[in-house]
């Protein structure tokens, strides 16, 4: 179960806010403080963070900062009491899920939230998925290694077995094996593959 | 003409210049008595004179006896003349050893006429001849009367007068007097006397020649009224004088009143008389008189400010306090005028009651300056306030959003869970108790934002300082908050009394201060930014409050100019905030200055008086 992490000075607003999202069947963890909140963040934690943009000590974009910088990037969710330009674009550009105000309508809070968890789950399952890809291509041996790399430039077995200087069947039987290993069945797959693992998944783009 | 004639003559012409100075003397000052007595005196001696000259000249004893029998006339007017001078003039003698020698000298004159041929004889029986002064005198010789013994006796009880009252003055101090005029009466009465009693008992071949005696006496008696005229010819001058250097110094006194426009008075209680110059009359709407009853000035005065002036008067009176007031008077026209008074009783001179006199001005135009004036200070600093507050607005939308949101949240939670099928009723009543709970704290926002946003004049009244302290920490908190800067303003010395001032103006001085520190440290490193207000009590009148900062300081050059109007060193500045701040803080009666600290940054400090317990009361 996801859990919405709400971050306030104000114990009063804190209790209020945990009490709507409770009500509307959230799992909801209150801190009163962002670094308090830093200090229990668990690396696998799924849900989000709502937090106040104005706190003593660390306010909320640092929050954000602190937090992107873990392996557990929660979407971050700011509450204002008031609607300041500079810190909304601020925030924005650091890749904030959503900016309201503290009086804004529920609806628009509670779609907030269920859009943070939604992006939350999107990103988690990316991370997951190409985790798994990682460890697929850690199987192989250098040799191995070697070939795929070849083979995703897309040249043949007897110009890869010139250019490693083996004979080219070897070049066929460390195909067989990493197809095998990865679980692929054609080379164009092969090539999809190992162009995901390439690159770390990006988040998703804010602005449309 | 013979020698006794014209010495008996001009002895009695004498006597009658004497009298008829010492006459117009008391014509001009009925109060001289003494000189109309002595005048009587001067008669009776001119009168016996005459007397004396008629008997020495007497040719029968007829004429002789006749001339005797009239000279008791004078002699009667001379002596009680001068026994009633001797007593004025020395302010002394026994009355009624005075009224039993009128009486006595009365039957005297009485039995001169009935019995004998007068006092002295009962018969004349001749007359002879003497030379006196180169020419024949009349000496009579004849049977004498018994009843002169009386007129003797008469005569010491006017010695007993004389030297008794002579005791008297002595013993007073008036020794010249004493001596001169006793011992002058007493010489006489001693010489005539002996001389009437050789010539009548010892038959001494002498005439009676006692209107010299009197002379005498009158010269030294007219002597020594005539040094009391020339004093009192001196003093006169004298006091001319003074009165035209006294008139002199009250020209001047009523130019410089005059040119500073300024009424003279002067107030004696017990005569309850008020004395009053012309213009002091014209400010009070007063007609055109010097003297007049308190109560006509108190009439004057507009009724609920009597209470003003009966107070003090009193305490002026009574305690010798200085008299200062002011009040408004009710002219003819119906005009109302300021009048600010002010006086002093000073120790009366001796012989003269206790008053309180001063001065009193008109002070309308100052009245209506000083209103005009506490009247644009409260326009500015209104003005300065709506400013102040537009500046800390974003931070009072997020103070009162804060529990706004927790409101909204709350109640929309409490919906959600009533619509469930079992409610939980202890949720939805901990909902309703923070719900009222941050309703309080946005109106307690709201209610101190208004107060400072409401135009009002100065009001001074006993201030708890920690009470200031949680109004301003509640309006400035989320400015701080909003600029990472931490803002200490909570420590406060147990034993701080409570200041004297207005709420608002306090309020609006403080959080003033505290903005421009959290400018000042704006542009510091995150973790350094810091504002810390302390209060501590100066000595036994003052209170200081103090705005600390840990910014860049005041440069030293400018520490001298930050309190002007319109010097500004910020961007979107009026310069104005302050200039109102210590306005504000010098019409409480304190101070506001600037300095740098030792370790970096400001610190303004202020001091407002202590509330005393008269105050609070």
């Amino acid at each position: 179960m996801p859990i919405v992490h709400l971050v306030d000075d104000d114990p009063s607003f804190l209790t209020a806010v945990s009490r709507l999202l409770k009500a509307s069947g959230y799992e909801v963890l209150p801190f009163t403080s962002a670094s308090a909140f830093l200090q229990q963040h668990g690396t696998d934690t799924a849900g989000c963070v709502v937090a106040d943009l104005q706190m003593p000590g660390l306010d909320g974009l640092g929050l954000q900062a602190a937090l992107a910088a873990t392996i557990n990037p929660l979407p971050v969710l700011f509450l204002t009491g008031e609607g300041d330009i500079t810190s909304t674009v601020r925030a924005m550009r650091s890749g904030a899920e959503d900016f309201l105000e503290k009086t804004a309508p529920k609806e628009a809070l509670l779609d907030a939230v269920q859009r943070a968890l939604a992006r939350d789950a999107r990103e988690r399952g990316a991370r997951c998925r190409h985790a798994a890809l990682r460890a697929r291509l850690e199987a192989l041996t250098q040799r191995e290694r070697e070939v795929l790399g070849h083979v995703v430039q897309g040249r043949l077995n007897k110009q890869i077995a010139a250019d490693l200087g083996i004979h080219e069947r070897t070049v066929k039987l460390h195909r067989t094996a990493i197809t095998t290993k990865l679980g692929v069945r054609s080379s164009a797959e092969l090539a999809r593959l190992v162009q995901q693992a390439g690159a770390a998944p990006q988040p998703e783009p804010t602005f449309p | 003409m013979s020698w006794v004639t014209v010495i008996w003559s001009m002895c009695a012409a004498a006597c009658l210049t004497l009298a008829f100075v010492h006459a117009l003397v008391w014509a001009h000052d009925r109060a001289a008595r003494a000189s109309l007595l002595f005048a009587f005196v001067a008669v009776g001696a001119a009168g016996y004179a005459f007397c004396e000259l008629w008997l020495l000249q007497a040719r029968t004893p007829q004429e002789f006896a006749a001339a005797v029998r009239w000279a008791h006339v004078p002699l009667f007017v001379w002596l009680v003349s001068l026994a009633g001078f001797v007593c004025a003039y020395l302010r002394a003698g026994r009355a009624w050893l005075l009224w039993t020698l009128i009486g006595l000298r009365v039957v005297v004159l009485g039995l001169n006429f009935s019995t004998g041929q007068n006092l002295n004889f009962l018969e004349v029986t001749s007359i002879q001849q003497v030379p006196f002064l180169g020419e024949p005198v009349a000496m009579a010789s004849g049977v004498a009367n018994p009843a002169m013994l009386l007129g003797q006796f008469s005569a010491l009880l006017l010695l007993i007068l004389v030297v008794d009252a002579g005791i008297t003055a002595w013993r007073r101090g008036d020794r010249r007097r004493a001596l001169m005029v006793s011992g002058s009466v007493v010489a006489l009465l001693a010489a005539s006397t002996a001389e009437a009693n050789l010539i009548v008992w010892a038959g001494l071949q002498l005439p009676f020649t006692i209107s010299l005696f009197h002379l005498g006496m009158l010269a030294v008696m007219g002597f020594e009224l005539s040094r009391d005229v020339l004093r009192a010819s001196r003093l006169v001058r004298e006091l001319q004088a003074s009165e035209a250097s006294l008139r002199e110094s009250r020209q001047r006194m009523n130019l410089a009143a005059d040119a500073a426009d300024l009424g003279l008075w002067a107030w004696e209680p017990g005569a309850d008389d008020v004395w009053a110059t012309p213009r002091c009359c014209a400010l009070l709407g007063l007609p055109q008189r010097s003297h007049f009853a308190l109560a006509d000035f108190t009439d004057r005065v507009r009724p609920d400010d009597r209470e003003r002036i009966t107070q003090p008067l009193r305490r002026a009176l009574e305690e010798g306090q200085a008299y200062a007031v002011q009040y408004r008077v009710r002219l003819p026209s119906g005009a109302e005028r300021w009048i600010e008074a002010t006086g002093r009783v000073d120790e009366p001179e001796a012989g003269r009651a206790r008053r309180l006199q001063g001065v009193c001005a008109d002070i309308t135009e100052r009245r209506r300056a000083e209103k005009e004036t506490a009247r644009l200070r409260t326009e500015l600093a209104h003005a300065g306030r709506v400013s102040m507050m537009g500046q800390l607005a974003s931070a009072l939308a997020h103070e009162i959003n804060q529990p706004l949101g927790a409101i909204l949240r709350n109640a929309e939670a409490a919906e959600l869970f009533l619509q469930s099928d079992s409610p939980d009723l202890d949720e939805i009543r901990a909902i309703v108790a923070d719900i009222r709970h941050d309703d309080q704290r946005a109106a307690a926002v709201i209610d101190r934002m208004r107060a400072l946003l409401r135009r009002q004049a100065l009001q001074t009244r006993p201030l708890a300082v920690g009470e200031l302290f949680s109004d301003v920490r509640l309006l400035v908190r989320a400015d701080a908050a909003a600029r990472q800067t931490r803002l200490d303003l909570d420590e406060l010395p147990a034993d701080l009394p409570a200041v004297s001032g207005d709420r608002v103006h306090v309020q609006q001085v403080l959080i003033n201060l505290i903005v421009n520190a959290l400018d000042a440290v704006a542009g510091s490193a995150g973790s350094d930014r810091w504002v810390g207000v302390v209060a501590r009590r100066r000595d036994t009148r003052f209170v200081e409050i103090a705005v600390s900062d840990s910014g860049a300081g005041i440069p030293a050059e400018r520490l001298p100019q930050i309190f002007d109007p319109f010097f500004t060193t910020k961007a979107g500045g009026m310069g104005m905030g302050l200039t109102i701040s210590r306005t504000l803080v010098e019409a409480h009666g304190g101070q506001l200055w600037a300095d740098n600290r030792p370790g970096g940054g400001a610190v303004f400090t202020f001091s407002l008086p202590i509330a005393t317990a008269v105050a609070a009361a």
